[in-house]
């Protein structure tokens, strides 16, 4: 229970007051903060809207002229709005908060490579020392560049592949879901997800940096 | 309640604006019924202010008397009163974080602390006290302007706009700015955010708008979506230290490269060398060439400055200005082809070439319909309005430009806050202890991009406790970093399992304490006597050691032009100051100096002749006549 710093009222934790509107400084889900039914399928138009209106309601732009306690509560909402939209804007990030609202969690620093992509990072790997190693040389060092950008778009198809399937497991989970089984699945397409990114990230780095040298 | 204000408070110039008539509309506190005051600030020896133009006036410069001579007017710097221009570039840093060509502008009293501290007069003023100064003179030009309109009206709360790339100690700096003149300080408002109030508010505009924004002394890209109203900040980028001054020291430092380094030190030699970069840069936006003059003793430099030349010079400047675009649209995820709109803010976007490289690194010719110089204050009343809710429909969501965390072991950054993430936004740290009845934790908060602490600016330390003793680990204390409204960042603390809040003493790694503020405010009245004693003398010692140090290099390039009697004269007098520099008879030392003064003057003077001669008879200078 939380007290309303405008109103006084008693309640339920949320983001405004039921009574007055007034903005409550209350630790809050993002699924609560936002105002929506806890599922992960969300429609980001619907979702920005939600985050616009809220905004709207609780920002310390509009409670410039209100007592401190209403001041801090507004401020204390906000910061929880935004944190919140910006974790369920971004379908990654999502993933990994409803991943972790169902007791799971993604192994930090996982080293082993999931099978389905094993080929494709030690090709990529491959690749990326070979460029390194031809640093001295500019006509290869080029040419090994091209090929490594064309990887790069390989490496994008498949991301959006896994992206795609993201979200159609975050569908499954409005109908009557075997949980478990969703579960097992979205950690495997986030590890992959995570790990797609890093090859990505590496990818981006060194093909800067030839363009660089 | 009173009317809210919006303030610019710029590098090279200071507005002040409000809503008139359901418009925001600047208010004229500059000669000739301008808007835009001069960021200039002016103090006597007698510690008398002058701000604005008249500021400008009382700059050390070389003017041609009407017999022709060149003397040497304005106020020198230190014990002879200084004037302070682009004060804003010294905001929020420490000493020891003066560039060291700015070294030489100012008399400083002390360059190690946390502050940077201007020798003037026989007081010390920090970069705050100078800007509350031109903070004072707006309000005192808006309530005069005010009441020959009619209206009796006061300035009392303020909204004050920053770069939108300000760290945090440039914002709580400017807010201490506030305070020191006696302004409550309702909001900081990013510039470039601002300025895209101003555009939107007339246009009505929905989509993305990039806004260029490039000052005096700063520069700003921001990147924001407008959707109905709501004006959210996409991504920011920038750099605190780049502006329309570099091109002009770029040029200065053309125009004297052939003097020694003496002269071109010298603050009369570098002021006049600047106001006439200043004057040419201005005129080649609408010429192709012009001709720059800078009147020595018995000498002139003239030099022919082409535009092309001037875009040369300002190439580099400008490269890194695109290079942060590029970084802000890579944020923003967008490419060029996803910005409706692009917006120009800042006098150094009236250069053409500026607005050329702007027009091709976004595929489209950005607009002006706004004045530049203007465009800022007017987003900042619009802010202003509506924060006094006579703007309903419109919210103004910003982010954080640096990425906030702290340090962890082995030196490493660890972030807990994006750099464009949507303030405010806080993040909560869970701590604990590493050994057995550890009562205190050190925290230390970094602010930037690096990986390693050593690489990003500190931004604070505090102590966590005192915690009850336990073994290692048991503790848990949840810290809370909250960015608020204002990018500026608030702590607390509580204990996990007993709920209870911590105390936490944040001690800011630079800028001006609360105390320190406090004992500003009341300086007039409680200074202590001792405190006074020690501060003068120390100012003293340091207007020692300079002249000593600059009479030793001078000496050493110049020998040949002192006789031997002068010389023993000379050396006499720096006998005695040298001994008494150590004591503490601050009159003496005083008394000491401007003795110094006066035996090295004749030789001050002939050091300047010779310099010009020399400087006239190298080949290489053909432009000379």
């Amino acid at each position: 229970m939380i007290e309303c710093p405008s109103c006084g009222r008693r309640q339920e934790p949320l983001l405004t007051c039921a009574d007055c509107g007034s903005p409550l400084a209350a630790p809050l889900d993002c699924f609560t903060a936002l105002g929506l039914p806890r599922k992960p399928a969300i429609d980001p138009a619907a979702l920005e809207r939600r985050y616009h209106d809220l905004s709207r309601k609780v920002h310390p732009d509009r409670f410039a002229a209100s007592p401190p306690r209403v001041r801090d509560a507004s401020l204390r909402a906000t910061a929880t709005l935004t944190r919140s939209y910006r974790t369920l804007r971004d379908p990654v990030a999502r993933g990994l908060y409803w991943l972790e609202l169902n007791g799971e969690k993604l192994a930090e620093n996982n080293k082993r490579v999931p099978p389905e992509l094993a080929e494709l990072v030690f090709e990529v790997q491959e690749q990326l020392a070979e460029m390194h190693d031809a640093a001295a040389d500019p006509d290869a060092a080029r040419g090994l560049a091209a090929q490594v950008a064309r990887r790069r778009g390989q490496l994008q198809t498949t991301m959006d592949e896994r992206l795609a399937e993201l979200e159609r497991n975050f569908l499954k989970w409005d109908q009557r879901p075997d949980e478990r089984m969703l579960r097992l699945e979205l950690k495997a397409i986030l590890s992959k997800i995570a790990y797609l990114r890093t090859l990505i990230r590496d990818v981006d780095r060194a093909l800067e940096n030839s363009k660089a040298a | 309640m009173s009317r809210i204000f919006g303030i610019d408070l710029g590098t090279t110039n200071s507005l002040i604006a409000a809503i008139e008539d359901g418009a925001p509309r600047v208010i004229a506190v500059g000669g000739k019924r301008s808007a835009l005051l001069p960021s200039v600030v002016a103090i006597a020896p007698d510690g008398a202010v002058t701000v604005g133009e008249r500021a400008i006036e009382m700059e050390p410069h070389l003017t041609v008397e009407r017999d022709g001579r060149v003397s040497a007017v304005g106020f020198a710097g230190g014990e002879q009163g200084a004037v302070i221009r682009s004060v804003k570039r010294y905001m929020g840093l420490g000493g020891d974080e003066v560039a060291p060509e700015d070294r030489a502008r100012y008399t400083f009293a002390d360059l190690s602390g946390p502050v940077v501290r201007f020798q003037i007069g026989r007081r010390v003023f920090t970069p705050p006290q100078i800007s509350a100064e031109i903070l004072r003179a707006l309000k005192a030009g808006a309530e005069r302007a005010l009441s020959a309109a009619g209206k009796d009206e006061k300035v009392e709360r303020v909204v004050i706009t920053v770069p939108a790339y300000f760290n945090d100690g440039q914002r709580q700096a400017t807010k201490d700015a506030g305070r020191l003149a006696g302004l409550e300080v309702v909001r900081l408002v990013n510039e470039p955010t601002a300025a895209s109030l101003a555009y939107g508010l007339n246009k009505r505009a929905t989509g993305n708008v990039a806004v260029f924004d490039f000052g005096g002394g700063t520069f700003d890209i921001s990147i924001l979506s407008i959707k109905e109203g709501i004006f959210e900040v996409l991504a920011t980028n920038g750099d605190t230290h780049l502006g329309g001054d570099d091109i002009d020291r770029a040029i200065v430092n053309w125009l004297l490269a052939e003097l020694p380094d003496t002269l071109k030190l010298d603050r009369h030699v570098w002021n006049s060398a600047r106001m006439a970069a200043e004057d040419a840069k201005k005129r080649l936006s609408d010429v192709a060439a012009t001709q720059v003059v800078v009147e020595l003793p018995g000498h002139s430099i003239r030099k022919q400055l082409t535009r092309d030349a001037l875009e040369q010079t300002a190439e580099p400047f400008i490269a890194r200005t695109i290079k942060r675009c590029e970084m802000a649209l890579a944020d923003a995820k967008l490419t060029p082809a996803g910005i409706d709109a692009v917006v120009l803010v800042g006098g150094a976007t009236r250069m053409p070439i500026v607005r050329q490289r702007v027009a091709k690194t976004f595929h489209r010719e950005p607009l002006c319909s706004i004045d530049p110089e203007h465009i800022v204050a007017l987003g900042a009343a619009v802010q202003a309005s509506v924060l006094m809710g006579t703007q309903g429909d419109i919210l103004l969501l910003d982010v954080v430009p640096l990425s906030l965390g702290i340090e962890t072991m082995g030196g490493v950054m660890e972030r807990l806050i994006h750099r464009n993430t949507t303030i405010p936004t806080s993040v909560a740290e869970s701590f604990t202890t590493a050994v057995d009845n550890q009562t205190h934790v050190d925290i230390h908060v970094l602010q930037g991009e690096r990986e390693l602490a050593n690489d990003c600016r500190s931004l604070a330390r505090f102590k966590l406790g005192p915690i009850q003793p336990q073994p290692a680990g048991v503790p848990r204390i949840e810290v809370t970093f909250l960015i608020d409204a204002n990018g500026i960042l608030n702590v607390n603390a509580r204990d996990e399992r007993t709920g209870r809040e911590h105390s936490v003493d944040v001690k800011p790694s630079y800028g001006l304490t609360d105390d320190e503020i406090e004992r500003m405010l009341e300086e007039a009245i409680d200074l202590g006597e001792q405190d006074l004693e020690e501060r003068l003398l120390i100012s003293h010692r340091n207007d020692a050691e300079q002249i000593l140090a600059a009479l030793r290099k001078q000496l050493g390039e110049f020998g040949s032009l002192v006789d031997a009697g002068e010389r023993a004269r000379m050396d006499e007098v720096v006998e005695r100051l040298e001994a008494a520099r150590t004591g503490t008879d601050r009159e003496l030392i005083a008394k000491l100096v401007e003795e110094l003064n006066e035996v090295t003057t004749p030789f001050a003077e002939r050091i300047m002749d010779a310099a010009i001669k020399a400087a006239l008879e190298k080949k290489s200078v053909e432009e000379l006549s």
